[in-house]
């Protein structure tokens, strides 16, 4: 017996406390319990599909949704593809998501800069803010919102402000340019875009100019209005060659028997509702994010700054909070990417986001790959604005002095 | 001049102007012709929203709603007829009410005073007081009066028995609330057979009530499986690594509500039909789960923090890997990270109110099912979602106040 367990050894050592004996062991063990858990349910799952005759498979997609979607921010008909559907939800809730993030960003630097001010009344007006935003929960934030849109008037005794925009329980009906050719409209956004380099290419060479020589040439302006001038006269050019501007202002006005609004741009009730519930509830967020970036700098820049002149705004903006970058960003992203699984609340008060689209899809198509698209969805969301908040913060780290 | 000397300028009082009321407000509120203006609007926009907020409040706003929707936001629909057949069942979640706040009277003796008593003072009277309202909250009668006035005393009898047994120490305490925390869901899902313990079942339990008991559940468990994830992935053992990483970021990737509404249709699936499974338990899983993914990052920031020689010098004393970890490297760390994780206990307890999408009626859901139905609520929405924030604020905010307290106690940031 003794000879049999001393052979069970490792270079000397009993294997039962042989510690990479000991961590293999573990890591198999743990591994193949996962692997037999998460097997069996598969094999559940396969076992209730094939009982119930789910359906199952992905040749669902190329289907006709046959089902409408409430908003679209693309051109959509029930005719459309399941998989071409799953797009138009995934694009509203991308819009949400940008728009969202720009506000909230907004507001949250604002809100966190007053809770830092010397001013105690701004001070304390910003702290009631973050207290009372944050510690409720979301989904009473919309719920608010969404019904005081739902008590606005009806569509004939709705406000209507300067003929140009109508408020009413079906949303706000605001003017909108909309292409009048693709062809013109891409064109010209085009240029726009080669205008807005070539502005920024003259801003960075006046500004070199600058530094180099000391003769002042207004760098910003001169870039601005390069690329606003380049925009304008191409604007100009192709309305004259084609008879009609690239892009046609639409007002929304009533027609009809019941003076349902028409033309202009309709944000829906349920998408306002939407964005200034997650923009509040976020930025409230984001100012305590902001506030312990600007905590995070020494005191002494602050004193230096001030010390050698620079006004308290400059001192702000040149200073202390191009270092609080450092510290604000990773959590920021993090928010950001917040606010987009949020945005998944919308199916609540009726606007049309991925999740809600999904959730509506699972009745006519197999939930099992639904989920699966869903969950892709959000990875692929999630990832490209890690990715752009890893960008940014490679360019703002401490290169050294 | 000598250096002791002094000056009759440096005995002087400080200007007037530096000091009291005046003083104060010159330099918080007018130090530079800016800050006068910046004061000015905020005083006069915060003086226009008091004005109209009160008036609202006061004159306008039609509170009745609250007292409509009544015990609807404490127990949602526990006390129907269909859930409850021929009896009144609202006095078990009373009942289960009264274990809480004995289990508090009793922390209060083990803590000895301070912050626990007031706490316990305080969710016993406010209990009591509940007894007094002249409302007739949904088929509130006697027993669930006296009920509510036994709250008081149950303080009083658990701080006794802490006194008096051997039962007052923390541990006991923490074996007390999982035996408490267990005697409640009995009392509330009721047991076949026996009279007044008429089953009910658990899509019937809602309002307040349900999100107490997620949030309480999610809390207690989300915590260590937190921990164990964190160590996971921090661990040297490549496979266990690899699935502590794919469990958090698969977590952390997908909306709760998507990850809800997956357990609904997904998870009856994945278990063989015998399997005993209701949508309660399957949302407090999820719930649960979601919520120790960002647990684990959390605390995975406080292990980050520490200094790696404080294991180092644990190891070279002689302690085993776990006791390094137990008693060394995890206390540090939960005391560096204790702001985020009360902040993630906060978002989960707000994170309750999303098991409207597996359609459990919990306070706010109940609320806006209620407003929905009753189109002549529909003005009064306002009132009832205000007055439901201010529910959760209170929940929430004692949440913060007590980490405040404990941080403070255990004196983070001045060691």
């Amino acid at each position: 017996m003794a000879t049999m367990l001393r052979s069970l050894t490792y270079q000397g050592i009993p294997i039962w406390r042989n510690i990479y004996v000991v961590q293999w062991a573990s890591q198999i063990v743990s591994g193949l319990l996962v692997v037999v858990l998460v097997s069996w349910f598969i094999v559940n799952i396969g076992n209730e599909i094939q009982a119930r005759d789910i359906p199952y498979g992905f040749s669902f997609l190329s289907r006709e949704y046959q089902t409408p979607i409430g908003q679209h921010f693309l051109a959509y008909k029930s005719s459309d593809s399941f998989l071409y559907a799953f797009v138009v939800a995934a694009t509203n809730t991308v819009v949400v998501s940008i728009v969202g993030v720009i506000l909230a960003t907004a507001l949250g630097i604002v809100v966190g800069v007053s809770r830092m001010s010397g001013n105690w009344i701004v001070a304390k007006a910003a702290l009631v803010y973050i207290e009372f935003f944050r510690n409720v929960p979301l989904l009473l934030h919309l719920f608010f919102w969404f019904y005081i849109v739902l008590a606005l008037p009806p569509v004939r005794q709705g406000y209507v402000i300067a003929q140009r925009l109508y408020i009413n329980n079906g949303g706000v009906s605001l003017p909108w340019p909309y292409p009048s050719s693709y062809g013109m409209a891409t064109t010209w956004l085009a240029t726009v875009v080669v205008a807005a380099i070539i502005g920024r290419a003259v801003n960075r060479w006046l500004t070199r100019r600058e530094a180099d020589t000391g003769v002042s040439s207004y760098p910003l302006v001169a870039g601005c209005a390069s690329a606003i001038v380049i925009g304008a006269i191409t604007w100009l050019v192709l309305s004259a060659v084609s008879g009609i501007t690239p892009f046609v202002m639409s007002q929304p006005a009533p027609h009809g028997t019941f003076g349902r609004i028409a033309g202009g741009f309709t944000l829906p009730g349920g998408l306002i509702a939407l964005m200034i519930g997650l923009v509040t509830y976020t930025s409230s967020f984001i100012a305590e994010i902001v506030r312990a970036g600007i905590q995070s700098v020494g005191r002494g820049q602050t004193e230096a700054a001030r010390a050698v002149g620079l006004s308290a705004g400059s001192t702000l903006r040149d200073v202390t909070f191009p270092q609080a970058l450092r510290v604000i960003v990773p959590p920021l992203i993090s928010q950001y990417l917040n606010l987009t699984k949020n945005s998944s609340l919308a199916g609540a008060i009726g606007y049309s986001d991925l999740t809600n689209v999904a959730k509506t899809m699972t009745q006519t198509a197999p939930a099992v790959s639904i989920f699966i698209l869903i969950m892709a969805a959000y990875l692929v969301m999630s990832l490209t604005w890690s990715l752009i908040g890893n960008w940014y913060n490679r360019r703002k780290r401490f290169t050294g002095v | 001049m000598a250096a002791g000397s002094t000056s009759k300028a440096a005995m002087l009082p400080p200007p007037r102007s530096e000091t009291g009321v005046v003083g104060w407000m010159r330099i918080n509120l007018f130090s530079a012709w800016h800050n006068s203006a910046l004061t000015v609007i905020a005083i006069a926009s915060l003086a226009l929203f008091l004005w109209y907020g009160l008036g609202w409040i006061i004159l306008d706003a039609d509170w009745r709603v609250v007292p409509t929707l009544g015990g609807r936001l404490i127990i949602g629909q526990y006390n129907i007829e269909v859930a409850c057949p021929g009896q009144n069942c609202f006095w078990r979640p009373q009942a289960a009410l009264l274990l809480i706040t004995s289990l508090l009277g009793m922390a209060w003796y083990v803590a000895g005073g301070g912050l626990t008593k007031r706490i316990a003072l305080l969710v016993g009277g406010v209990s009591a007081a509940f007894a007094f309202l002249p409302l007739g909250l949904d088929q509130m009668g006697l027993d669930v009066r006296l009920l509510l006035l036994a709250n008081v005393p149950a303080v009083a009898i658990g701080w006794a028995v802490a006194n008096y047994t051997r039962l007052g120490s923390a541990s006991w305490i923490a074996i007390l609330s999982v035996v408490a925390f267990l005697l409640t869901l009995v009392l509330l899902r009721g047991v076949p057979g026996v009279p007044f313990l008429h089953p009910v079942s658990v899509i019937y339990w809602g309002g307040l009530m349900l999100n107490l008991l997620l949030a309480i559940a999610g809390i207690a468990l989300s915590l260590p499986i937190g921990i164990a994830l964190a160590l996971g992935r921090r661990s040297r053992l490549q496979v266990v690594k690899f699935l502590c990483i794919a469990f958090i970021e698969t977590f952390r990737g997908v909306p709760l509500i998507t990850l809800l509404f997956m357990s609904q249709v997904l998870v009856p699936l994945a278990f063989p039909d015998n399997f005993p499974q209701n949508s309660l338990f399957r949302a407090a899983i999820v719930i649960t789960l979601f919520s120790s993914a960002y647990m684990a990052e959390n605390i995975r920031g406080g292990l980050q923090s520490l200094h790696p020689g404080q294991a180092e010098a644990a190891r070279a004393l002689g302690l085993p890997g776990w006791q390094t970890t137990l008693f060394i490297s995890l206390p540090q760390a939960i005391r560096n990270v204790i702001p985020p994780i009360v902040g993630q206990f906060i978002s989960l307890f707000k994170d309750t109110s999303l098991v409207y999408i597996i359609g459990m009626l919990d306070v706010v859901e109940i609320s806006r099912a209620f407003i929905q139905g009753n189109p002549e609520y529909l003005s009064s929405a306002k009132e009832v979602f205000i007055f439901l924030a201010l529910v959760f604020w209170v929940f929430t905010y004692g949440m913060s106040y007590v980490s405040r307290r404990v941080e403070q106690h255990l004196g983070v940031g001045e060691r």
